[in-house]
C-alpha cells in the first residue's frame, strides 16, 4: 500500500510552485545570524541571504496549511500507516547564487522515492526521497535533495548503537597504541639491527634481537590498495568505509581508514598523510588542509533557539516531553541547523568573501543539549570536507563546494 | 612416502541448506553415517577423527553419537577453510604411518542459520587488531584489497571475476544437490549486483550454508576391496607462506599472490608426479572469485595474471559441482567429495577422461591440497 501510493506520488512530478509567505527578509536574517552564531558581516551589508537558508523561506511555518506537497502527502501516508515519527538523514543543496533581501522564493517540490521497511536504531521505518527546486519568478535560485526516515518509534528507547570494534592491546603492541594516545605514528625497530618493521612483535625477524624499539614515522607515504567497504554494517560505523593499505615513506605497509576522500576518487599510488581518528591510524589525501577544530557548547537554547530561526517548529526540537514520546531522549538539533553550522564553519575558515556553490550532509548521531559538538575539517582546492562530532559519535559528515 | 598409500573409501553429505533446523553435531553424525555406508564401513571400523579447529563438534561427542569404540588418532587443523584438504593428509598420515586404519574426517557446520563468518565481529587475538578496528572486518573486505592490487597489476576486470561465478552457476543450475540448482546468472547478473567491498560485487562472494560433509580414509589397499572405487591420493599438501597472516598477507612485496598455495602446488606436482597439463578438472575453494584466478597462476595452470584468459577461454574445467559460489559452503570439503565423484565417475557433470583430480582448499591463509585419481 505504502509502495503503490509512493509510486502514485512520483508519478506526480514536479508540484505547482509555493510562494513563500515573507520575502526575504533582514529580521529573519539577523535572528538565524544570531541563533547559528554567524558574525559573517556580508549578509548584512549586501543585503544577502547566507545560502544555508535557502530552505527556511519556504517553511510552513506553525500553522501549516495543508496543500498539495508531495512530502506532505507521503507523510501522510505513512503517519496512517503507523510511522509518525521522523528524522532527516540527508541533505544535498545546490546554490546558483544568493537570495537578496526583498525577493519573493518559490518552492517546487517532487518525490523521488520511498525504501522501506527497513529496520533501523530508531525502529522500522521507511526513507522517503525528495527534491525542491527554489525559484524567483522562474529563474532557479537552489536546489535540494532530501532524505528522511519516517519511522515507527518502538515501544521501548532505541537500542544504542553497537560499538565500534576496538584493537586488542598486548605487551608486544602496546608501544604503537600508546603513540597514537600521544598523537605518533610508531613503526617498530630492532634494538639491535634497527630493522623497521609493522604489524610489530617480539622478537626481530632479521637478526633475532628480543630488543624491540620504535621510530616515529613521519606519517607520509603512498596508497598500495584499498578497499570499499559497503556491507554488512560494521559496529559502530556508517557505510561505505574506504580502507587503505600504505606504504609509508619508512618502508612499512600499514592499514587505515581513508578519510576526506570519496570512493570513486581513490587511487592506488595516490599520497597520503597519516592522522589520527579515535585512537586508530587513519589517513587523508596529502594536498589537504586541516581547518582549526570549532567546539559548539550545545545547550537546550542552542536547539530551540536555531529551530525556531530556521522556523522548524517540529516538537522534537523544543518540547523535551514530546520529543521523548516520540522515541528521543530528548529534543535535537534539526537539519537546517546543521547546515548553517557547516556553513558557518567552513565561511569562518574561509573568509567573509567565501562563496558557497553547495553543501551536502548526511546525519548520523542526534545532538542533544549539553552535548559539545566539535567539527573538523580538510580543504582541498574548493571543496571542504566537514565532520561533526559529539561525545557519542559522528552527528554529520559532509562536504562544502565553494565557488572558485 | 605418503603418494598413493591411501584412498578416500566415502564420501557423505547433508543436504546442503540455509537452515537446517537441526544441531552441528546432528549434521555431522548423519555425514559420518552417510560416509561410512557410502563405504560399507561400520562405525566400529572407525578409530581415527579429524576435522577443523573451527568445528563445535568434538571428536569423542562424533564418536560417541555413531558409536564408534576406541580411537588411536584425533587430530585438528587451523586457519578456518585452509584447513579443508589437510585434515584428510592428517588422516593419510595416520594411515600410512600404521597410527589408524580408517579415519573419517568431518566438517558440520550452520554457517548460515548460526554463526555467519560474513559478519563484522569482533575477533580474538593481536594480530587482528592491525585490521578490524579500521574496517577491514569481513573476509570480503579482507580479500577485496588483495583482489584491488591484483587487479591493478595485471589489468584484470571485475568481468574477469563475474566470469568466475558465471561458470560456478552454470555448473549449480543442473546439480541437483546444489542450492543455486536451476538458477544460472549471467554476467549482466554480475555486473549488477551490489557491492559488497569494492572492487567485489555480491556475486564474488560465496553463499552461506547449513550443512555438513564426511570422508572416509583407509589405505588404498584396503580401499580396494571396499563397495566403491577407491579415490586414491596421490598428493596431499600444506602450505604456508613467509610472513603469513590470516587473510591480511599484507606486508610482503607481493601483495598479489597467494605463495601459501605455491607452497602446496610444488608438494602437490612432486608427491604426485602429475604436472598442471595431466589434471582432468580441478575443484578450487572459491569463496571469493578474485582467490579462483590467483589459485590457477600458483598452481602452474598458467603464467602470474593469466588465469582470466584461461577461465574466459573455458580451458579448465573447474568446479563442476558448482563450487561453493553454486552449491554449498561446507567450509571446502563439499569440493573434496566433488573431486572423489569425478574420479569415480559419478559426477552429475561429470568431466571426461581418466586424469587426476585436484583440489584445494580455502586460500589467503595457510591453505592445503590433494590429487586424487583412480586405482
Amino acid at each position: 500500500m505504502i509502495a503503490e501510493a509512493a509510486e502514485r506520488i512520483a508519478a506526480l512530478g514536479l508540484s505547482p510552485a509555493r510562494l513563500a509567505r515573507d520575502p526575504v527578509n533582514l529580521p529573519a536574517i539577523r535572528d538565524w545570524l544570531a541563533a547559528i552564531g554567524d558574525d559573517n558581516p556580508v549578509y548584512e551589508r549586501d543585503g544577502l541571504a547566507p545560502p544555508a537558508m535557502a530552505q527556511v523561506w519556504t517553511m510552513r511555518g506553525l500553522r501549516a496549511r495543508p496543500d498539495a506537497d508531495p512530502l506532505h502527502e507521503m507523510s501522510a501516508v505513512l503517519d496512517a500507516a503507523g510511522y509518525t515519527s521522523v528524522v532527516a538523514t540527508d541533505c544535498a543543496q545546490t546554490y546558483h547564487r544568493y537570495l537578496r533581501v526583498g525577493e519573493v522564493v518559490a518552492v517546487r517540490g517532487r518525490l523521488l522515492d520511498v525504501a522501506g521497511p527497513k529496520r533501523t536504531a530508531l525502529g522500522e521505518g521507511w526513507f522517503v526521497n525528495t527534491e525542491s527546486i527554489w525559484e524567483v519568478a522562474g529563474e532557479p535560485v537552489a536546489e535540494m535533495r532530501f532524505r528522511i526516515l519516517k519511522f515507527r518509534p518502538g515501544a521501548t528507547p532505541p537500542a544504542s548503537p553497537a560499538e565500534p570494534i576496538r584493537p586488542v592491546v598486548g605487551l608486544d603492541t602496546a608501544f604503537f597504541w600508546a603513540g597514537l594516545e600521544a598523537g605518533e605514528l610508531r613503526i617498530q625497530s630492532c634494538g639491535d639491527c634497527g630493522a623497521l618493521r609493522h604489524p610489530p612483535g617480539p622478537a626481530c625477524p632479521r637478526c633475532g634481537a628480543l630488543k624491540p624499539s620504535y621510530v616515529v614515522a613521519a606519517g607520509t607515504g603512498r596508497i598500495h590498495s584499498y578497499v570499499v567497504h559497503r556491507h554488512p554494517p560494521l559496529p559502530g560505523r556508517r557505510s561505505p568505509v574506504v580502507v587503505a593499505l600504505v606504504d609509508l615513506d619508512e618502508g612499512v605497509r600499514m592499514v587505515g581508514e581513508l578519510r576526506g576522500v570519496r570512493p570513486d576518487e581513490v587511487r592506488i599510488g595516490g599520497e597520503v598523510r597519516a592522522c589520527i581518528v579515535d585512537g586508530l591510524p587513519a589517513w587523508t589525501p596529502a594536498g589537504l588542509a586541516d581547518l582549526p577544530p570549532w567546539e559548539l557548547a550545545v545547550t537546550p537554547t542552542v536547539i530551540v533557539s536555531t529551530a525556531l530561526a530556521t522556523r522548524d517548529f517540529q516538537d522534537v526540537h523544543h518540547d523535551r516531553d514530546a520529543a521523548v514520546r516520540r522515541g528521543s531522549r530528548d529534543i535535537f538539533l534539526n537539519i537546517l541547523t546543521t547546515t548553517g553550522l557547516v556553513q558557518r564553519y567552513v565561511t569562518d575558515w574561509a573568509g567573509p568573501a567565501a562563496v558557497l556553490r553547495g553543501i551536502e550532509i548526511r546525519l548520523g548521531a542526534p545532538c542533544y543539549p549539553y552535548d559539545t559538538l566539535t567539527f573538523t575539517g580538510q580543504a582541498r582546492g574548493r571543496d571542504v570536507a566537514v565532520t561533526g562530532r559529539t561525545g557519542t559519535g559522528e552527528h554529520v559528515a559532509g562536504t562544502v563546494r565553494m565557488a572558485s | 612416502m605418503i603418494a598413493r598409500a591411501t584412498a578416500i573409501a566415502g564420501i557423505g553429505a547433508t543436504e546442503f541448506a540455509k537452515d537446517s533446523g537441526r544441531s552441528e553435531l546432528r549434521l555431522a553424525v548423519e555425514a559420518v553415517r552417510a560416509a561410512l555406508d557410502d563405504a560399507g564401513l561400520q562405525p566400529s571400523d572407525v578409530d581415527g577423527l579429524t576435522t577443523f579447529t573451527m568445528d563445535d563438534n568434538a571428536e569423542i561427542a562424533v564418536a560417541r553419537e555413531i558409536g564408534a569404540g576406541e580411537l588411536t588418532f584425533l587430530s585438528r587443523i587451523g586457519y578456518g577453510g585452509g584447513a579443508a584438504c589437510a585434515v584428510v593428509q592428517q588422516a593419510v598420515l595416520a594411515v600410512a604411518t600404521g597410527i589408524a586404519s580408517t579415519v573419517v574426517c568431518y566438517r558440520a557446520l550452520n554457517e548460515r542459520s548460526g554463526r555467519r563468518f560474513g559478519q563484522a565481529t569482533t575477533p580474538p587475538g593481536l594480530d587482528a587488531s592491525w585490521h578490524y578496528p579500521m574496517g577491514l572486518a569481513t573476509p570480503a573486505a579482507m580479500v577485496a584489497m588483495v583482489a584491488r592490487r591484483y587487479m591493478h597489476d595485471y589489468g584484470a576486470t571485475t568481468d574477469d571475476l563475474g566470469r568466475v561465478s558465471v561458470a560456478a552457476r552454470r555448473y549449480a543450475a543442473t546439480n541437483p544437490a546444489a542450492w543455486f540448482y536451476r538458477r544460472p546468472i549471467t554476467l549482466d547478473d554480475h555486473r549488477a549486483s551490489r557491492w559488497i567491498a569494492e572492487p567485489l560485487r555480491l556475486l564474488d562472494c560465496c553463499q552461506e550454508s547449513d550443512g555438513a560433509v564426511a570422508l572416509v580414509i583407509t589405505s588404498a589397499e584396503r580401499a580396494r576391496d571396499l563397495r566403491r572405487p577407491p579415490a586414491v591420493i596421490c598428493a596431499a599438501a600444506q602450505g604456508s607462506g613467509t610472513d603469513q597472516f590470516v587473510m591480511t598477507s599484507y606486508y610482503r612485496d607481493d601483495v598479489a599472490a597467494l605463495p601459501e598455495m605455491g607452497v602446496v602446488a610444488r608438494q602437490l606436482w612432486g608427491q604426485s608426479g602429475f604436472t598442471p597439463g595431466d589434471v582432468r578438472t580441478a575443484v578450487l575453494y572459491d569463496h571469493f572469485t578474485p582467490y579462483v584466478l590467483m589459485q590457477l597462476e600458483e598452481l602452474g595452470f598458467c603464467g602470474r595474471g593469466e588465469a582470466r584468459h584461461l577461465i574466459a577461454d573455458d580451458r579448465l574445467p573447474i568446479n563442476p559441482n558448482g563450487g561453493q559460489l553454486g552449491e554449498a559452503y561446507i567450509h571446502g570439503m563439499n569440493g573434496i567429495a566433488e573431486a572423489v565423484r569425478q574420479v569415480r565417475g559419478t559426477a552429475v557433470n561429470q568431466i571426461p577422461g581418466d586424469g587426476p583430480v585436484l583440489v584445494t582448499a580455502g586460500t589467503g591463509v595457510p591453505t592445503s591440497g590433494l590429487i586424487l585419481s583412480g586405482a
